[in-house]
Parts: structure tokens; C-alpha cells; sequence
């Protein structure tokens, strides 16, 4: 099999000069999928008939949350890919994916907090799925943690990725929690196997909502892995010579 | 597919949860934004970074050949 495809897409210079193409066209897509989406939860969707209003936070909450999940899985197979073939760019997007995905999962148990409380009559319940969630943002912390926590810069990715491949354990433990313990936490309202438990209505705009944090995620993702890039590969020659033609196409259009 | 409020302070109370649902919007969208601004500034820090390096280099360059 020829695996140059893979070598290239390992390639920081590679992932740059592709990213510049497409990366503005995926920032529009996502503004409008993110605004059209948020609009149509938040203003057109049918209230429901238990929780009321409440249940709007929904379009932010689930899509957060899947994203806080989905992102800790890439993260941790980043890592992998960097132990098993000590590949530079791979072990860029580890590092960027943890801040990013902690945010996330931050905003998950966020805007689950103010559900809870007209809800669920309180703020933070130690329920299963939030607990769970929680030792995810801890793992998260924990990854962006020990990549400063050594002098050695591959000393500290090697730690990273362990760590990142040790915590996927808690993945399924959170999807599966409010099946195993049936405490608070609402069963899933979308499923691989089953039609979703809710009116199309409220539906299509969560869905709408979900691609668009799925891009979001992949457009911020990209950005700071291009930020490494450039910092880590500063001395090439191809990043010299594309500062230097941004600066001349600067100058000209100053003068 | 209907708007569901009768006005904006009806959209804004959302029948009394409307602080819930707001806070959890703004505080979402602040959190989105820097995710999206942060890397952008940064990105712009380290381009200027390398470009005086590169003018730097340039002049010493300029430099040597005067000398020889």
C-alpha cells in the first residue's frame, strides 16, 4: 500500500499552505449554521410542553457537549498517532485540542448548571453524567497541564498523549452513565440506533446546531494549530518566504 | 415553524426563564468568540515576530557585502 498520502498529511507545511485555501470558507459556513441555528432554537422552535422555555438551552448544551466528547477522542488519537509514528503535527493538534475541548466541556457543564436550575430545582447534583463530565474537564486541564510540566518539549508530549489514551476510558463511562446509573441526568434524546425522542420541530434546529459546532470545532482547531506551525517552524524557508511576500503585499498596498 | 413570543421583552422573559436561557447564551458566544480571536491575535504576534526577524537577517546580510 502506498502510504505517501499519510506522510504528507504529516507534513506542517502541508497542513498550512491547504488549511489557507478552504479555512475561510469553512469560518462562513459555520457562522451561518452556528446564527441560523441559535436563532431557530431560541425564537421558532415549539416550547416544551414540561420544561418550557428552559429546554431552548438545549441547542447549546447538547451540541457542547458532543463536541467536548468528539473532541477527546481526536485528542487522544492524536497522541497516538505521535507516540506510534513521532509525528510532529500530530502531536500539535493534542496540544491544541486540550484547551479547546476543556472550553467545551466547561460550557457544557455550564449550560447544563443554569438547566438545572429552573429544572431540576438546583444548580450542580453530583448525577452521574455530571460527575463524569467533570473528571473530563479535569483530564482535559490535566493534558494542557503536563505539556508545560516538563523542560523537554517531547518529554512533556509522551506524557500528554499517555494520559490522553488512559482517560478515553471515561468516554464511553459518560455516554453510558444515565443508562447504568438512572439518577437525574435525562437519557439521550439522539441515538445511533433509535429515532430521535423528539418532535422534528425541536429536532432539525438542534441538528443545525450540531453540525455547525461540529465546524466550529474544526475551524478553531485549525487555527491554532496553524499559530504552532508557524511558531515551531519559524527558521524554515518556507515560512520565511511567506512572511516575507506578506510583508512586501503590506508595504505595497501602504504605498 | 412559527415565531414563539409575542414581542422582544416576551422573548427576552421567556415566561420567566429567559435569565437561564441568556446567561447560558452569552456566556456560550464570549467563550466561542475568544476560541476564534485568541489564535488569530496570536497567530498575527508570531508573524510579526518572524518579520523583524527576517529584516534583521537582511540587514546583517546588506552589511557583510558592503564590508567585503
Amino acid at each position: 500500500m502506498n502510504w505517501n498520502w499519510f506522510y504528507r498529511m504529516g507534513s506542517p507545511r502541508w497542513f498550512y499552505e491547504s488549511t489557507s485555501r478552504w479555512l475561510p470558507w469553512l469560518g462562513a459556513l459555520t457562522f451561518l449554521l452556528l446564527a441560523g441555528g441559535l436563532v431557530w432554537g431560541l425564537a421558532f422552535a415549539p416550547e416544551d410542553a414540561k420544561q418550557g422555555n428552559s429546554f431552548r438551552i438545549i441547542y447549546l448544551h447538547v451540541p457542547a457537549s458532543f463536541l467536548a466528547l468528539a473532541g477527546y477522542f481526536l485528542m487522544a488519537t492524536a497522541g497516538a498517532i505521535g507516540l506510534i509514528w513521532k509525528m510532529k503535527l500530530s502531536y500539535m493538534v493534542m496540544k491544541c485540542a486540550a484547551p479547546l475541548g476543556a472550553v467545551l466541556t466547561f460550557l457544557a457543564l455550564f449550560t447544563g448548571a443554569v438547566w438545572g436550575k429552573p429544572t431540576w430545582g438546583s444548580y450542580w447534583v453530583w448525577d452521574a453524567r455530571v460527575t463524569s463530565m467533570l473528571i473530563l474537564l479535569f483530564l482535559y486541564l490535566g493534558v494542557l497541564a503536563l505539556q508545560y510540566a516538563f523542560d523537554s518539549k517531547d518529554v512533556g508530549n509522551k506524557a500528554s498523549a499517555i494520559l490522553a489514551l488512559v482517560g478515553t476510558v471515561n468516554i464511553p463511562i459518560i455516554y453510558k452513565s444515565v443508562d447504568w446509573w438512572f439518577t437525574l441526568h435525562q437519557p439521550a434524546t439522539i441515538r445511533f440506533t433509535e429515532a430521535p425522542s423528539m418532535h422534528p420541530d425541536m429536532f432539525q434546529p438542534l441538528l443545525v446546531m450540531i453540525l455547525g459546532f461540529y465546524c466550529f470545532y474544526a475551524v478553531a482547531l485549525i487555527l491554532s494549530v496553524r499559530v504552532e506551525i508557524l511558531a515551531r517552524e519559524r527558521k524554515t524557508s518556507w515560512v520565511r518566504e511567506r512572511v516575507k511576500q506578506a510583508t512586501q503585499n503590506t508595504l505595497g498596498a501602504g504605498l | 415553524m412559527n415565531f414563539q413570543f409575542d414581542n422582544v421583552s416576551h422573548m427576552l422573559n421567556m415566561d420567566g426563564h429567559g435569565a437561564y436561557v441568556w446567561t447560558a447564551v452569552v456566556v456560550t458566544v464570549l467563550l466561542m468568540t475568544w476560541l476564534i480571536i485568541n489564535p488569530l491575535l496570536q497567530g498575527r504576534n508570531v508573524f510579526k515576530e518572524i518579520a523583524r526577524e527576517v529584516s534583521r537577517e537582511q540587514l546583517r546580510q546588506d552589511a557583510v557585502k558592503e564590508g567585503t
